[in-house]
């Protein structure tokens, strides 16, 4: 272990790196890659990466990119990629295919704005456009939680009772470009953690099978259901996941979500990424005050761990969720989740904040306000936009 | 609500028919609805379309399962249950060329209408063969079953812009369908419920066979033929000439030989003397040139190895009378039928017109000995020098058990050249047989050989030899008319000797110190009985002109010497002669036919020694009757590429004009040359299957099974596109309708 | 002649396109696989097959009509999900060969820019292109490979535009091999699937697949259509070496093309007038020629390794 000043793409890149050279003694490993602002220094760290058995394709689109990702995986071998906002739109067709395939692929997603207009800065509206694709996702509020959380992703991916690709967001710049201190694990500490990666229905020779034919709705469905049952046994692999990361690493990551002063607390604000860092200042400044008020740092998105939502929020009577992307028509997409949740619960206000869209940046003046709002709400009505500094 | 089931295929149109039907209805003021069931399978698979018709609007949009009708476009897509589900009172209308009563099995107690749709939309242009577009035809027929009035039927075509063809064939249909309510109880079919596990996407027992079985997607099958090449139809010798040519062709000679003594003892003579009506025959003539089959022949007779003669092992004795080429043919076949053969022969040494009419530079004696000692072999005993008479002939018939006459031609044909009996004009089969013994020398001299057949040009080509310093050849007709074998003459031009073609001989003047012929110059004229135009005399002036020379021979043909058989006897090839007291008589070759060829005199020999078999024993061994020949245009000739006939070598005509040496010396034997096998291998084998495995190797399905010789064709998977006929180089498998 | 009988394998389940298979009867593309797997003998490829006919081919889940691995790309990514299987195979040196076997809208259309890229890169892959100048998965619409004049579901009275080259644009890509193959042409198939079999790098084999349902032509006249295509010059037969170097295979015969426009309905338009197809095959082989006389190939150029 050491501890070196880097930023998330680096941390990034150095995490994939280790993973794929991990897993050496089995069939090796293969990326995608193709380069997209803010996402671009993680593949030019793999591609500078040398491999003992490993391979990163410098291809010529996102689509391809994931092509590669699907083809390696196919094959057996580790496989992972990272792209950002439109690169992921043009991804899409093969994202899906990445998960309806149950191929452990992992992917990083530095958010960023879906253009246009072009805009480089930070909305999670790109990785959640793929919410409803057959994706682990993950949002990381630090660089140490990002380089952790990259290693658990392979590890439940790859786990014989998920086999479904994941994604691991980070925010663009404000994480991505921004040098923090990360203590980097080991190769041989993620030797240890990751077993070989073995896809149980690559292509063989000894055992020809089509994948990917026609397949009647009766069958179709069963597949389906069959994904559905792999994303709830999420949870349980994932708590595994970080138990034993901890006994390597000697930390232990966040896993669904973090739940910070909720078991009093009458008011609870969601949010995710570093906004959930800042939210942090500003809610123990706030409780330090005397006021009953707690947080929960979402970060596992899919599966969508609504028990533990539930639990956290437990008796609280309001909640905020601070959502860095927008659904036309609908609003944020945190908010729409944790709806659903809380479905039954008239007890409980529930108020979406519309924030940092297009990077903007959320201040903790910001939260304050959107809390000072919260508190002294009567009825939650519609999301509402928040605009924060120019 | 009325709810149709259209049966159909992919590609045959019956999603349109659907459409058809239902647009006719709606024109009719009906609320009405048309879909198909879309998945993935192709051209030809079995498919769904449904209509419903209804007063109120339809809101049922789940596929039909309990039809008021069904409408069928394929027999081939009846399966058992398939009117189960049927309301009552409804109709199965089936496209067949069968009545309905013929679907008794299947649509017991049912409303059935029958029309041939597809017939109909073949004749009128509509879809392909495999897969013939019969909506249109088909709706002709529903529309009556239906009571539509015709208008309205021809409405609903007009409104979906079908007009031409399919009018035409959906008024036929409307007039021709055939109705009917067959006897019986409507049979009900348990419905199976599967309850089979789901298979998961992960597991590990994935990717078997197709279920599918695509031979049911299927309207056409294909089918093995044999056909006779014609080269075989063209063999008087009745020789599996493809057959052994094939075997040359697989550097098999011992197997070409014996394919040639199944039908031949004298496969070296055939091969050298033959004019091969085989190569006329050759479908390969109209590709490029016809497959030089006499060549392999005498290859094959040169190289193949002689199997172990048979001895007899009947008690029968047979009489075998003339021991040319018919002769010799029943001798053999008889003594290979274990028949005990005696063979008499007038002249000194066995062979007939082999021996006496056929030049050696032709036939070189060792191989016209060889053969004959072969067919001695199997115990034919010869009797050389006995001429018989008439009473010989009809005693013999008193001492054995059947009696084979085939004594030739004797008679020469002569011309009155007005100088009566002159000593200058010779005949030219006896002149051949003078030189046989070394009786005759010509040195000098000036010959003008009349006639145009071989022996014209045996005996010009003799004369030379014995040291003739000039010879011409008078020909009535054209030299490319003349019978001789074409090659024949060409070697005769090559040695020296003139051919005048339409000139007639009218005078001989014997008079003078050198004989004169006079000859008339002709013209062709009409055609004759034979076909040819027939050869008339020119008329204009300095038509007549002479010819000086020393001697004339005659070559003019022959005919029988009938006197030899019992009174009142007819001749007739493979009958035995009637009224005779004793064994049956046979005769044949040239003596009964005069062909003239030694090839046919074979055949004549083998057929008269398979009905004295038959006669004496009842046992058919004749071959069954032959196919159809395989015609040209049966013969896949891209397949093939261009490739000139291989000639056999030749001593040049130098060399050859004043020697007996066999002038043809054949395929040179070098191995590294392979002529004979390379010939051979241009063969088309038309119509008969060489397992060149092109079907196999072009079956896009990899369904046409080899198993050693055999092919098998998979009808489980085999879908009927017919490629496989269409690459089939000889016509040997053709398409069959289901 | 008999070979096919030893290495053709005799059991369904192992062949490389399976019976059962739910391609059209007289599919060229079948052809072309029962081919392939003759000229692979007996060593299995893995398939990679975007979406087209070829990936319906294979039926319903949980069978298969390939009996070798097959993986379903998505249209335009066939080459990109190869170069992934590659990879993984080479570094654990797999050497059975990943083929793309691909239509004429996944290759010239939707894909090409993937298989620019696969090629550019030259990945160890095959490349096949069954083109049978139409979308035939989708009924029959109009492709860039759809030759002048035929008729599309999307070009009713016949497409305007002329065929595009791709084997010109493969060989900018100076990848090793190139040619194109006819199913008419059986001996000349297998040696060029095993020049590209015993050739590294990336390679191109197009196919002229005769489709009797979107050609409108009869099942049976599939193989004969192709040697039409190929006898009159519209469908040359050739190989380019390291895209340089330029072999013809079979020159025109003088075969006229009426013939072959006679036999489809698709060209119903062109029957009475052949001329833009007649100046096609005037204007490629000007250019062929040319490009065979000036950049020949040499002797050493797709030789076979010698057997054993």
């Amino acid at each position: 272990m050491a501890k070196e000043l880097v930023t998330g793409n680096f941390a990034a890149g150095r995490a994939l790196a280790l993973a794929g050279e991990a897993n050496r003694n089995a069939r090796g490993c293969c990326a995608g890659a193709y380069p997209i602002t803010p996402q671009t220094e993680i593949i030019e760290y793999l591609c500078a990466n040398k491999f003992s058995k490993g391979r990163v394709i410098a291809v010529e689109s996102e689509h391809s990119a994931m092509g590669v990702c699907i083809g390696a995986a196919l094959g057996g071998g580790r496989s992972f990629t990272a792209s950002s906002a439109n690169g992921l739109a043009y991804m899409v067709e093969n994202v899906l295919a990445a998960g309806y395939y149950r191929l452990p692929i992992v992917m990083i997603a530095v958010n960023r704005t879906l253009g246009p207009p072009w805009n480089i800065w930070v909305d999670q509206g790109d990785s959640l456009m793929l919410r409803d694709a057959p994706w682990l996702q993950f949002y990381c509020d630090s660089h140490q939680d990002l380089v952790d959380t990259i290693l658990l992703s392979f590890r439940v991916a790859e786990d014989a009772q998920i086999m479904l690709p994941a994604m691991v967001a980070m925010d663009g710049f404000v994480t991505s470009h921004t040098q923090m201190v990360v203590d980097l694990p080991e190769q041989d500490q993620v030797d240890a953690y990751l077993p070989e990666c073995n896809v149980p229905h690559r292509l063989r020779h000894d055992h020809p099978t089509t994948v990917g034919g026609l397949t009647w709705p009766r069958e179709t469905e069963h597949h389906r259901i069959e994904i559905q049952q792999a994303m709830e046994r999420v949870p349980e692999v994932l708590d595994v996941a970080i138990a034993e990361f901890e006994e390597i690493f000697g930390r232990k990551p966040a896993g669904t979500l973090v739940a910070d002063q909720t078991k009093d607390a009458d008011t609870v604000i969601v949010a995710c990424n570093t906004m959930a860092r800042t939210l942090k200042n500003v809610i123990t400044e706030r409780r330090s005050k005397g006021e009953r008020i707690g947080m929960i740092r979402a970060k596992m998105f899919r599966p969508f761990p609504r028990g533990d939502f539930a639990a956290a929020i437990g008796s609280a009577k309001r909640v905020g969720v601070l959502d860095r992307n927008h659904s036309p028509g609908s609003g944020g997409i945190f908010w729409q989740e944790i709806a659903t949740t809380l479905r039954g619960r008239s007890d409980i206000l529930l108020k979406d904040y519309l924030v940092g869209l297009g990077g903007g940046d959320v201040t903790p003046t910001v939260i304050n306000e959107i809390i000072d709002d919260l508190v002294a709400r009567k009825e939650a009505s519609d999301p509402v936009w928040k605009e924060v500094a120019a | 609500m009325i709810e149709i089931t259209i049966c159909g295929r992919g590609g045959q149109g019956g999603v349109t028919l659907a459409k058809l039907i239902a647009t006719t209805y709606f024109l009719r003021d009906k609320y009405v609805q048309a879909f198909g069931v879309y998945a993935a399978e192709r051209s030809g698979a079995p498919l769904q379309a449904f209509v419903r018709i209804d007063d109120q609007e339809i809101t049922n949009h789940n596929q039909v399962r309990e039809p008021d009708h069904i409408i069928v476009l394929d027999p081939t897509l009846i399966t058992p249950g398939l009117a189960a589900a049927m309301k009552p009172g409804g109709w199965v209308i089936v496209n067949t060329q069968d009545p309905p009563e013929a679907l008794q099995e299947h649509f017991a107690g049912l409303h059935v209408a029958t029309v041939d749709a597809t017939s109909i939309a073949v004749k009128n242009g509509l879809g392909t063969r495999a897969v013939p577009i019969v909506n249109t035809t088909m709706s002709g027929a529903i529309g009556k079953v239906f009571d539509l009035p015709i208008d309205d039927l021809l409405a609903g075509l007009d409104h979906l812009q079908f007009g031409g063809p399919n009018t035409i064939s959906a008024r036929e249909a409307y007039d021709c369908v055939q109705t009917a309510t067959l006897s019986g109880k409507v049979a009900k079919l348990k419905r199976v419920q599967s309850n089979g596990k789901i298979p998961g996407l992960l597991d590990d027992d994935l990717g078997g066979m197709p279920k599918i079985r695509t031979g049911s997607w299927a309207t056409r099958k294909p089918e093995r033929q044999r056909l006779t090449p014609p080269c075989n139809d063209g063999c008087p010798a009745g020789n599996d000439v493809r057959g052994f040519v094939e075997a040359v062709g697989k550097e098999d000679y011992d197997q070409a030989l014996a394919i040639l003594l199944e039908t031949s003892p004298l496969p070296g003579i055939c091969g050298r003397v033959c004019p091969a009506p085989c190569m006329d025959a050759c479908n390969r003539i109209e590709y490029d040139e016809s497959v030089n089959i006499r060549e392999i022949e005498r290859y094959a007779a040169d190289h193949g190895t002689l199997p172990s003669p048979t001895k007899p092992w009947r008690k029968e004795n047979i009489a075998v009378v003339g021991s040319g080429p018919a002769g010799l043919s029943a001798a053999y076949h008889l003594a290979k039928l274990g028949y005990h053969v005696n063979l008499f022969e007038g002249e000194k040494e066995l062979g007939g017109v082999l021996r006496t009419g056929i030049p050696e530079y032709r036939l070189p004696r060792d191989v016209l000995g060889d053969e004959i000692t072969f067919i001695l072999q199997h115990g034919v005993k010869a009797h050389c020098g006995c001429f018989l008479s008439r009473g010989d002939l009809l005693a013999l018939t008193h001492t054995y058990a059947a009696v084979f006459a085939a004594t030739g031609l004797r008679d020469s044909r002569t011309i009155d050249l007005g100088s009566g009996d002159s000593k200058s004009i010779m005949q030219g089969i006896d002149f051949l047989d003078r030189v046989r013994r070394r009786d005759v020398r010509l040195d000098g001299k000036s010959v003008i050989v009349i006639g145009g057949g071989n022996t014209a040009i045996d005996a010009a080509r003799s004369a030379l030899r014995v040291g003739a310093h000039h010879v011409e050849i008078v020909y009535r007709r054209t030299q490319a008319q003349m019978p001789a074998i074409r090659e024949e003459i060409e070697e005769a031009l090559d040695e020296g000797i003139k051919i005048h073609e339409l000139v007639s001989p009218i005078q001989l003047d014997d008079v003078g110190a050198r004989p004169t012929l006079t000859c008339q110059r002709m013209k062709l004229g009409e055609p004759d009985a034979s076909g040819r135009p027939r050869p008339i005399p020119d008329t204009s002036e300095g038509a007549q002109f002479d010819m000086d020379c020393d001697c004339v021979m005659l070559a003019l043909g022959q005919t029988q010497d009938i006197s030899i058989l019992p009174e009142g006897s007819e001749i007739s090839d493979g009958k035995s002669l009637l009224g005779l007291s004793g064994a049956p008589m046979f005769v044949g070759g040239d003596f009964a036919t005069n062909e003239g060829t030694v090839t046919a005199a074979i055949g004549s020999g083998r057929k008269a020694a398979l009905h004295i078999h038959r006669t004496l024993t009842g046992e058919d061994l004749f071959p069954p009757p032959a196919e159809p020949v395989a015609a040209s245009d049966q013969i896949t000739t891209h397949v093939f590429s261009h490739e000139p006939r291989r000639e056999g070598g030749m001593i040049n005509a130098h060399d050859r004009r004043r020697s007996f040496t066999e002038v043809r010396v054949g395929y040179r034997d070098n191995p590294a040359e392979h002529a004979a096998v390379e010939e051979a291998q241009r063969c088309f084998s038309c119509g008969v299957c060489n397992t060149c495995d092109r079907c196999l190797e072009y079956c896009p399905e990899g369904i046409l099974l080899r198993d050693g010789d055999a092919y098998r064709f998979d009808y489980d998977y085999c879908k009927g596109c017919g490629v496989c006929a269409t690459e089939c180089p000889r016509g040997v498998i053709y398409m069959s309708q289901l | 002649m008999t070979i096919i009988a030893e290495t053709k394998p005799k059991q369904y389940c192992d062949y490389l396109l399976r019976p059962g298979n739910t391609n059209c009867a007289g599919c060229g593309m079948s052809i072309g696989l029962q081919w392939l797997d003759e000229a692979l003998a007996g060593e299995k490829p893995m398939l990679v097959i975007p979406a087209c006919c070829g990936i319906v081919t294979a039926g319903a889940f949980p069978t298969s009509g390939y009996g070798v691995p097959t993986a379903a790309a998505t249209f335009a990514s066939s080459p990109a999900l190869a170069s992934g299987l590659s990879a993984i195979a080479t570094m654990n040196e797999e050497t059975n060969p990943i083929i793309c076997w691909a239509g004429d809208g996944g290759t010239y259309d939707i894909g090409i820019a993937t298989l620019s890229a696969a090629a550019e890169r030259n990945e160890d892959i095959i490349y096949i292109c069954y083109d049978n100048e139409i979308y035939g998965n989708t009924g029959g619409q109009r492709s860039s490979a759809t030759p002048e004049g035929a008729v599309t579901s999307t070009t009713r009275t016949g497409k305007g535009e002329g065929k595009k080259d791709i084997m010109a644009i493969m060989a900018a890509h100076r990848i090793p091999y190139a040619a194109t193959l006819s199913v008419a042409h059986r001996e000349d198939f297998l040696r060029k699937v095993k020049v590209a079999r015993a050739t590294k790098g990336f390679r191109f084999l197009l196919i002229l697949s005769p489709c009797p349902t979107g050609w409108k032509s009869e099942p049976d006249e599939s193989t004969e259509l192709i040697g039409m295509a190929v006898r009159s010059g519209l469908f040359p037969m050739y190989e380019i070496f390291d895209g340089v170097r330029y072999r013809i295979n079979k020159k025109p015969d003088g075969t006229p093309v009426d013939e072959y426009i006679k036999k489809q309905r698709r060209y119903k338009g062109v029957a009475a007038d052949p001329q833009p197809l007649t100046d096609c095959i005037t204007a490629q082989w000007h250019r062929l020629n040319g490009m065979a006389a000036a950049f020949p190939a040499t002797k050493e150029d797709g030789c076979l390794p010698d057997v054993g």
